[in-house]
């Protein structure tokens, strides 16, 4: 299992973050994970595999200074 | 603790206002030509129309200089406002103060918005702003003490010549048992020697027992500051609670502090975490965005960015509350303490360093090719003690280093320094020399658009060259993101009032990841709303960052995530609640929009603010070289292609770089048509009379600027 945004997600093999967007409603302004404490932005989310019992944060529209 | 020695040469006693919701209707002006103070009213119409912070700011400078004012001139004004909800304690945010003048950089007002305790302990010291002007003949300090209500001006001698000494010193001097009272507005050598000279606001961070700063950066203000010979203006005051400001509605205040205070702890541990780390999650973001600004914003992105992030800094970063203002909670301000320099005046001496924030990590690190936390420590500090503007320092250092790579300056030139992108000593170095306004950083200190004409003129560089990557508009150097692959953000800086700085309009990720507007119709829109609505924080006296960098967690569901709708309303309820003027989210973005336009016209007062003067260095557009092209060549091949419709089957890289460069300034102008109609102006982006009207400013002096410039 996974836990997104404190909601459990069963895993699967070679899941990655883009696939995990798949299942999800409104994340078309979420450009930016938090994977197990670490930063992935959407360029990287087709290629960033997510382990089991991962923790995914997804972090709001990027506002900028 | 240093001997100083202050002599008092004027001194009065006041009445102190008794603030009413939110304000003291009261100006204070410090003239220092004759050593006069003088406390005005504020008029009813004014309050109505100009709100507080900037707006009175504004209205104080239109009402100081004259259209041939020179930042230099002793007409020229500073004037530091809080805003009428400024000093609300626990309240997100609620402290901010803001500061205005004539640029030296831009020639026309600047706008600055800082925290620190100043702003709020003048007003409750009994004025909603303070200008001073004239020049003093001798180092000035000017105290207004709101305990003892009394205002003095004192000659100064002996004082510690930076920043990071005088900003101590002058808070345990004015009040050595109580330091939390006194919060003091300073600069530094460097302000004197350069035309982007910042002012420091502090407060004093009563866990660590010392004086903290915050910077008042853009534009040089702290330029102007040194230049009257004020080495400081103290505020002091006693404790304030959040009846201070005498709100209409004390409960529904309460009601609102609460709800966003709350929700602010909640929920940024799971967002960006900016109680840990500030604004350096930014960097790993905005890198692997293509939008992290590397060797003078040729290229988005580094490998080795990610050791200059907040993986490195969360653990550099001093622990402890960080707010930079009374229990706001997002407490961003982070510090490094026991730092050690290995340069300078205080090399092997332990400081605090207060910082750094993404743009000074982006300006003094990545876009010099500088990959080292510790450097970017060191720049931040000695651009604070020495009262530079670390954007305004980080972009011009960059572009003479891409000017030294390219051959158009050489060692020659530079003092027999090596100014490779990379070359931390170096960098170091001319901060040095701008503080001491010796050597090659006394050019340097004179900001971009002066180091153009005295490479091309003395130095025989390439004028066109230097015009495409010389990251100034309007005078003012770029703060930090990349904008060529966002059409929306190439005008929220071109556009932007006071030149390229971001708190007008932020729309990288709306445009460029999100794709969100497509149209010019959507950029406009976009370009008209948030400048609008981020005016309206610098008119209260508040920050920014707790409207949308910690966001509900239903925001997303929303209809309009990016204007965070239920924060709008928290903030309609705050200002109703401390003014009693029940307002909703439309009327905060009425109250702005008349603001906006003033400034708009203001320029316009000074010799600038049309069309012409909303134009980019190309650098800020596309691909100035043929290896910026190749290195995004997928991207711009497909957009000549697709987007455009043009073979390029027999077009070498030279070729595509022109081509795509004249469809892209083309874009550009197209945009600047659209936003300006959105806005009420004409073609040449100077408001209409119909705008004026409709927004209750088409004062006389208004008109009488329109009519000089072709609108009657
Ligand atoms: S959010 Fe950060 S910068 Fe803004 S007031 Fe709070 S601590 Fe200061």
């Amino acid at each position: 299992m996974i836990e997104v945004d404190e909601k459990q997600m069963p895993w699967f093999p070679d899941m990655t973050v883009a696939s995990v967007f798949e299942t999800l409603d409104n994340v078309e302004f979420c450009s930016v994970v938090r994977l197990n404490g670490k930063l992935v932005s959407s360029p990287k989310f087709a290629e960033t595999i997510i382990p089991d019992n991962s923790k995914i944060q997804l972090l709001p529209l990027v506002s900028g200074g | 603790m240093n001997q100083i020695n202050l002599k008092e040469i004027k001194s009065i006693s006041y009445e102190r206002a008794k603030i009413k919701n939110g304000y003291t209707d009261k100006s204070l002006r410090v003239n220092l030509d004759a050593n006069d103070i003088i406390i005005n009213p504020i008029e009813e119409n004014i309050k109505n129309k100009f709100i507080g912070g900037k707006g009175y700011d504004l209205w104080l400078m239109w009402n100081a200089v004259k259209g041939s004012t020179r930042w230099n001139d002793p007409e020229n004004a500073i004037c530091i406002s809080s805003g009428p909800l400024g000093g609300t304690p626990g309240y997100p945010g609620g402290g901010k103060s803001i500061v205005t003048s004539i640029s030296p950089l831009t020639g026309a007002p600047i706008d600055s918005n800082v925290g620190g305790y100043f702003g709020p302990y003048k007003k409750f010291s009994g004025f909603d702003v303070i200008q001073v002007d004239g020049k003093a003949k001798k180092d000035t300090i000017i105290f207004i003490d709101g305990i003892e209500n009394k205002i003095k001006i004192f000659e100064a001698t002996d004082l510690p010549i930076d920043a990071y000494e005088l900003s101590d010193v002058l808070t345990r001097h004015f009040d050595e048992n109580k330091p939390v009272n006194v919060s003091v507005v300073t600069t530094g050598p460097g302000a004197a020697n350069t035309f982007f000279g910042c002012l420091n606001f502090s407060w004093w961070d009563a866990g660590r027992k010392r004086v903290r700063y915050k910077q008042a950066g853009r534009g040089g203000i702290g330029t102007v500051f040194a230049d009257k010979k004020v080495k400081a203006i103290v505020a002091r005051c006693g404790t304030i609670s959040m009846k201070s400001n005498n709100p209409a509605d004390f409960e529904g205040l309460k009601l609102v502090t609460k709800s966003h205070s709350k929700e602010i702890k909640e929920l940024d541990p799971k967002q960006n975490r900016m109680s840990l780390v500030g604004t350096t999650h930014l960097v790993p973001i905005m890198n692997d965005h293509d939008c992290l600004p590397v060797h003078n914003f040729k290229f988005g992105s580094h490998p080795q960015s990610r050791i200059i992030g907040e993986e490195v800094y969360e653990h550099i970063f001093d622990k402890g509350y960080d707010g930079c203002w009374k229990g706001c909670t997002v407490a961003c301000s982070h510090g490094v303490k026991d730092f050690s320099p290995f340069t300078g005046p205080y090399r092997g001496q332990k400081v605090f360093v207060d910082g750094p924030e993404y743009e000074t990590i982006a300006g003094c690190g990545s876009s010099l090719g500088i990959f080292d936390a510790h450097t970017i420590l060191e720049i931040n500090f000695y651009c604070d003690a020495y009262g530079l503007d670390t954007i305004s320092v980080g972009t011009s250092i960059a572009f003479v280093m891409e000017c030294f790579e390219n051959n158009q300056i050489t060692m020659d030139h530079t003092g027999g320094m090596d100014l490779s992108f990379g070359n931390r000593f170096n960098a170091l170095e001319i901060i040095h020399q701008m503080a001491r306004g010796e050597g090659f950083g006394a050019i340097v200190g004179k900001g971009i658009r002066q180091m153009k004409q005295i490479f091309a003129k003395d130095f025989g560089a390439d004028a066109a060259f230097m015009q495409d990557i010389g990251m100034e508009s309007k005078g003012l150097e770029f703060s930090e993101y990349m904008t060529k692959e966002s059409l929306a953000q190439q005008g929220g800086y071109g556009l932007a009032l006071k030149g390229p700085q971001h708190d007008e309009a932020w729309l990288i990720f709306l445009d460029m990841v999100h794709n969100f507007m497509p149209t010019f119709e959507d950029k406009a829109e976009a370009l008209h709303w948030f400048p609008m609505f981020r005016t309206w924080f610098g008119l209260c006296g508040l920050c920014k960052l707790p409207w949308n960098d910690i966001v509900p967690e239903d925001n997303k569901d929303t209809l309009e995530p990016a204007k965070v709708t239920k924060h709008l309303g928290w903030y309609a309820d705050f200002f109703s609640a401390v003014t009693g003027r029940k307002s909703g989210p439309d009327d905060l973005l009425a109250m702005s929009e008349g603001v906006y336009n003033f400034q708009r016209i203001f320029n316009l007062k000074m010799g600038y603010g049309t069309r012409k003067h909303d134009t980019l260095p190309y650098r800020a557009v596309g691909p100035v070289t043929v290896e910026e092209y190749e290195s995004r060549q997928e991207r711009y091949d497909e957009q000549l292609k697709e987007k455009y419709s043009l073979d390029i089957s027999n077009m070498n890289s030279r070729d595509k770089v022109a081509a795509l460069r004249q469809k892209r300034l083309e874009q550009y102008e197209l945009l600047k048509d659209a936003v300006y109609e959105r806005r009420g102006w004409n073609n040449n982006g100077i408001p209409t009379l119909a705008t004026v009207k409709r927004l209750g400013i088409d004062f006389p002096e208004v008109l009488e600027v329109l009519k000089k410039n072709g609108v009657a």
